[in-house]
């Protein structure tokens, strides 16, 4: 099943290019509010910035439908359909570490 | 790829024009506000589009943050570690007026300021936060708030009602007032209930907490209540509003509360008053009869001045409750939206996201969170998505939502403040 979101999402990212900013894609810029843009000390939620865009779909796959066990973020999840979670994902896989 | 780059960085510049130079030369954003609305939404134009002219309007040097200052009363955080300074906004290119804006024209399109200067703007961007009503409650002035505090902007006054909660009596009564909605922090007053009697249940245990509430219902309900039976037995009493709960007037000198039904002689009393939006909302025309903002839902411009943005407590956001996280969050959005405007292009509709913890105990946090997009003209939650914390926590679930709940602030306050 991962192997068969990747074609999808490679496509995703040559698509969103090195997009601005200001290009992000709709609900990414509020993911930073807890998931720092860089390593913040101290930090327990995981950094999301520079991750595999398949690997982020995937979480928030699994978040959305409870296979993986979650505080905020299957609630979260519940919010995007696949087509903007894979956009988002791909921001963030664009993002520089 | 190299060539695709960069066609986009061309298309990018090209696209941009307009923005980098209108006819008086740099586009200019002024920001009122370095709140976590406003801080954001200045160093988030100035980092999307450096050319703009962008400028953050601001009378303290210190912020100091409500988020976390509850804990700043059950002592288990001092008042320095809530507070933040300006540098790192400086440093991003974004230039710091200290001092207050005193009005806006909304038509001439300039901000006056305290220290005598005027401020030309292409776009203004509003997050003055809240002020209170003084007088809703009869009793209840500034004066009364030295005796009675609110501590519902955080600073002097959260360090007034932690000295009086320290001086009381073992075995006295804590009464507090919270308003009805719509409000600063809505699950606020239900957190500081908890941590206040975290540690009245250490240092204290034989006083208790009265919370007289203009509500019949709150934010994460039975969570706290669930919560309070667990951890504190018997020591805090709610007072919903049809069971008497509605403050009707207090007597700051006696420090009593009185209700429809009751008078209430407290030991410590913690009155939150009714809200509105910062007082320069009114005075720019961008506040209605509520008080608060109205604003559209994509780039939060208000919908009675053209021109002017406004963002967090004081702005009406649909679904969206006024919190730290929402604040930054639109602030991120308008930033956006605003860089496109001034490009000459269309922003695009939204999603923002909003996500809150809650104390009970320094290792027992709760949350709840929401997703929200446009709808008939306002934010609008996305069904199916959001709530609260399961009612049953397993594997140690209250725990790991407090140690979110403090990284949640370590980040928040590093992307606003740097
Ligand atoms: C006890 C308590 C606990 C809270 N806990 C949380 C929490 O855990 N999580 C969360 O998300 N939220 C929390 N909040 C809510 C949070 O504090 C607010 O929602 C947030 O501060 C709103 O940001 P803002 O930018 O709208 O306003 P503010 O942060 O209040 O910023 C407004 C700024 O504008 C400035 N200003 C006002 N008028 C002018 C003027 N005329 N000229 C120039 N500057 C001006 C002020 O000086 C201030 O710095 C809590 C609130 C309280 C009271």
């Amino acid at each position: 099943m991962h192997r068969a979101l990747l074609p999808g999402l490679a496509s995703m990212i040559l698509l969103a290019g090195p997009a601005t900013a200001a290009d992000a894609p709709p609900g990414a810029s509020s993911c930073t509010g807890c998931h720092a843009p860089k390593k913040v000390a101290d930090s327990v939620i995981p950094h999301i910035a520079g991750r595999k865009a398949a690997d982020i779909v995937t979480f928030m796959r699994e978040y959305r439908s409870g296979a993986w066990p979650s505080s905020v973020m299957g609630r979260i999840a519940k919010g995007f359909d696949d087509a903007q979670t894979e956009a988002i994902a791909a921001w963030f896989a664009a993002q520089p570490e | 790829m190299a060539t695709r780059r960069h066609f986009l960085k061309l298309t990018a510049a090209a696209g941009l024009a307009p923005a980098v130079v209108s006819a008086q030369g740099k586009a200019r954003v002024v920001v009122i506000g370095g709140g976590f609305g406003g801080a954001t939404a200045a160093r988030t134009v100035k980092a999307l589009q450096p050319a703009l002219d962008v400028t953050l309007v601001e009378p303290n040097p210190v912020y100091t943050s409500c988020p976390f200052s509850n804990s700043v009363l059950a002592d288990l955080r001092e008042i320095g570690q809530q507070q933040f300074r300006y540098d790192g906004i400086k440093g991003s290119g974004v230039t710091v007026a200290e001092t207050s804006a005193t009005a806006v024209d909304a038509d001439a399109k300039t901000v006056t300021l305290a220290d005598g200067n005027k401020l030309s703007y292409d776009r203004l961007v509003m997050s003055p936060g809240i002020d209170f009503n003084w007088g809703a409650i009869p009793g209840y002035d500034e004066a009364a708030a030295q005796k009675m505090p609110h501590a519902w902007k955080a600073g002097a006054q959260t360090v007034l009602l932690r000295r009086q909660l320290q001086a009381m009596d073992d075995g006295g009564l804590v009464v507090m007032s919270a308003p009805a909605n719509p409000f600063r922090c809505p699950p606020g007053p239900y957190e500081r209930a908890s941590l206040i009697a975290y540690w009245l249940a250490i240092w204290k245990p034989k006083s208790k907490l009265l919370l007289l509430d203009s509500k019949d219902a709150f934010s994460k309900q039975r969570l706290f209540q669930n919560g309070w039976a667990e951890l504190y037995p018997g020591m805090i009493e709610w007072v919903p509003l049809s069971q008497g709960g509605k403050v009707t007037s207090v007597d700051p000198a006696t420090l009593t509360l009185t209700t429809e039904f009751a008078t209430h002689k407290a030991s410590v009393a913690n009155v939150i008053p009714p809200q509105r939006a910062g007082a320069i909302a009114a005075q720019a025309g961008v506040a209605d009869r509520t008080g608060w903002c109205p604003v559209e839902p994509v780039a939060f411009e208000s919908t009675l001045q053209p021109g002017i943005h406004v963002l967090g407590d004081a702005a009406i956001m649909g679904g969206m409750p006024k919190s730290a996280f929402a604040a930054n969050a639109q602030a991120k959005v308008c930033a956006a939206a605003l860089v496109k405007l001034l490009a000459g292009e269309k922003p695009q509709d939204p999603i923002v996201i909003n996500t809150c913890y809650s104390l009970l105990a320094a290792d027992y946090g709760i949350s709840i969170a929401g997703v929200y997009r446009p709808d008939k003209g306002q934010l609008t939650d996305v069904p199916g998505a959001g709530g609260v914390s399961p009612l049953v926590a397993v594997g140690g679930l209250r725990g790991q939502e407090a140690l979110y709940a403090s990284s949640w602030f370590r980040t928040i306050t590093a992307e606003t403040f740097g």
